[in-house]
């Protein structure tokens, strides 16, 4: 016989057990079925700057993306530099990135390329919308799916203003304007 | 039995304890952005009354969806290109055409010259078509002009614009790059690029990616140019701006914007001489204001959002 107060706590270890190993089975239940990842339809976007602030990762798991086959290459890019901009140079005062994640490179006359630095990238969208506004749109927002962690629910879907947070597969999880565009980082 | 409550009890607040201490570190980034993440245009988007002189009058309303071309007649009479046909006002009747044309321009004896994406097609006065081959390359066609002897049209896609005969051939190639004459090169970074002529008949064509305007003569040789590169009323903003244009009777240029949706009159000298219809006058992100004027300095704005044409007349 053994004793009683023993043998309640290995009830209860058992039952504890048991809730956590059935949550763990649950978990992986639903993971076998076809997985699908969040991400942003950037024709619903509008900028609102909650990719920036809502993830819960810091920083967000949303970058700016950039298709060269859209891109006009411009001098005067709407989405490099401040409406106010005095000059059309990297001049820390000229460029509207708030974290000067946007790089410019001349390549020839008048046309330069511009890169965003994933790892300044904040998500804020702030380029995005000025690309929009003045040049082509080919700066947009999407979820990056190396950094994501794919919550269950996604909090910036869920706080999104626009409705553009979808599930897509995740054998296709880019909403890529453009099929020639390459992504760059 | 009160142990094992005991431990359950435990177990389910140590639960709820992670539980609330992940919501909370999920709500704690719901920051605000700072304001060196505002991005406003409303500054750019107010204009100073006084240097508005004109005012809107009744529109023209075509019958026809997604109206893309403007032009008017010697005759002053006005055509609107749109979906799958060409309305001719006032009264003038609407005539098919297969698709939805990106220029059009109209010659004295009512010849039409309507630019469909990458090849012009001309319609007779009695409609009869004559197909003239594209320029090929990337053509994408958005002006046309026409004079006594000759058919300008503007291509955004292959960057020229193309000198024709009125029977067509081969074309003369205008705006290829060439330092030593001093021809830069037109710079489009969208697919906005607009000719006209001036009155003494030499060729203007928008340079937007320099935000310039250029006048040619009809060999293609440069004569004259001015650029402002402004967010302010005086210049033009954004990577591809002015977007349409036309010539005034006395030469003065009436601009048309994207981006900072705007209307203004420029003197000869590129300086401004007033404001034809201010940002609040359009819807935001509205582009393609195709901007015609008729021999009493009235202006016409082709404005796709409202499928209008609106009318502007020089104030009292
Ligand atoms: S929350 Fe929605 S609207 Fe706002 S930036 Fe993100 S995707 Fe765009
Ligand atoms: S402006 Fe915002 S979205 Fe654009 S590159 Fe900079 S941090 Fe990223
Ligand atoms: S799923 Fe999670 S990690 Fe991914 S973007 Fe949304 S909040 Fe960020």
């Amino acid at each position: 016989m053994k004793p009683k107060g023993k043998r309640k706590r290995r009830d209860f270890v058992r039952g504890a057990a048991a809730v956590l190993v059935g949550g763990v089975a649950v978990s992986s239940l639903r993971s076998c079925s076809p997985k699908l990842v969040w991400q942003i339809d950037p024709e619903k976007c509008t900028q609102c700057g909650r990719c920036a602030t809502h993830c819960v990762l810091a920083p967000s798991a949303v970058k700016c993306f950039h298709s060269y086959s859209i891109c006009g290459y411009c001098d005067l890019c709407g989405g490099y530099l401040r409406p106010d901009a005095k000059k059309r140079n990297t001049g820390a005062e000229n460029q509207l990135c708030p974290t000067a994640a946007i790089t410019r490179t001349f390549i020839e006359n008048p046309y330069y390329q511009y890169k965003i630095d994933e790892d300044l990238c904040i998500g804020c969208g702030i380029c995005v919308e000025g690309c929009d506004v003045f040049g082509n749109g080919s700066m947009y927002l999407q979820v990056k799916h190396d950094l994501c962690v794919n919550c269950n629910e996604c909090a910036i879907a869920h706080a999104c203003p626009s409705d553009a947070f979808k599930r897509v597969p995740a054998s296709e999880p880019y909403l890529l304007k453009s099929d020639r565009e390459k992504r760059i980082s | 039995m009160n142990d094992i409550r005991k431990n359950w009890t435990w177990f389910i607040l140590i639960m709820a304890l992670i539980l609330g201490v992940g919501i909370y570190l999920g709500q704690s980034r719901r920051t605000e952005l700072g304001k060196s993440f505002d991005y406003s245009l409303d500054e750019y988007r107010q204009v100073d009354p006084s240097l508005i002189h004109y005012t809107e009058v009744e529109p023209l309303v075509p019958t026809l969806g997604k109206i893309s071309a403007l032009a008017v007649a010697p005759d002053g009479k006005i055509y609107v290109g749109g979906e799958d046909a060409v309305q001719v006002f006032p009264d003038g009747g609407t005539f098919p055409v297969d698709g939805i044309p990106t220029c059009m321009a109209v010659d004295d004896d009512g010849t039409m010259f309507v630019g469909m994406q990458d090849h012009v097609e001309i319609r007779s006065k009695n409609w009869e078509k004559t197909v003239w081959p594209s320029p090929g390359g990337k053509a994408y066609l958005t002006s046309i002009v026409v004079d006594d002897e000759y058919v300008y049209v503007a291509d955004a896609g292959n960057r020229r614009v193309w000198r024709y005969d009125k029977a067509g051939g081969k074309p003369l190639e205008i705006g290829r790059k060439d330092s030593a004459n001093g021809v830069r090169g037109f710079n489009i970074p969208s697919p906005f690029f607009d000719v006209d002529l001036g009155p003494d008949g030499s060729l203007w064509a928008v340079n937007p990616g320099y935000h310039a305007l250029e006048n040619y003569r009809p060999d293609g040789m440069p004569i004259s140019s001015w650029e402002k590169s402004s967010f302010m009323i005086e210049g033009f903003s954004g990577c591809c701006n002015p977007s349409h244009f036309a010539l005034m009777p006395d030469g003065s240029f009436v601009t048309a914007e994207k981006g900072l949706p705007r209307v203004k009159i420029h003197n000869v000298d590129g300086s401004l001489r007033c404001v034809v219809a201010a940002p609040d006058q359009f819807d935001e992100g509205v582009v393609g204001l195709d901007v015609a004027v008729d021999d009493e300095g009235r202006i016409y704005v082709l404005d796709p959002n409202r499928n209008q044409v609106r009318i502007f007349e020089e104030k009292e």
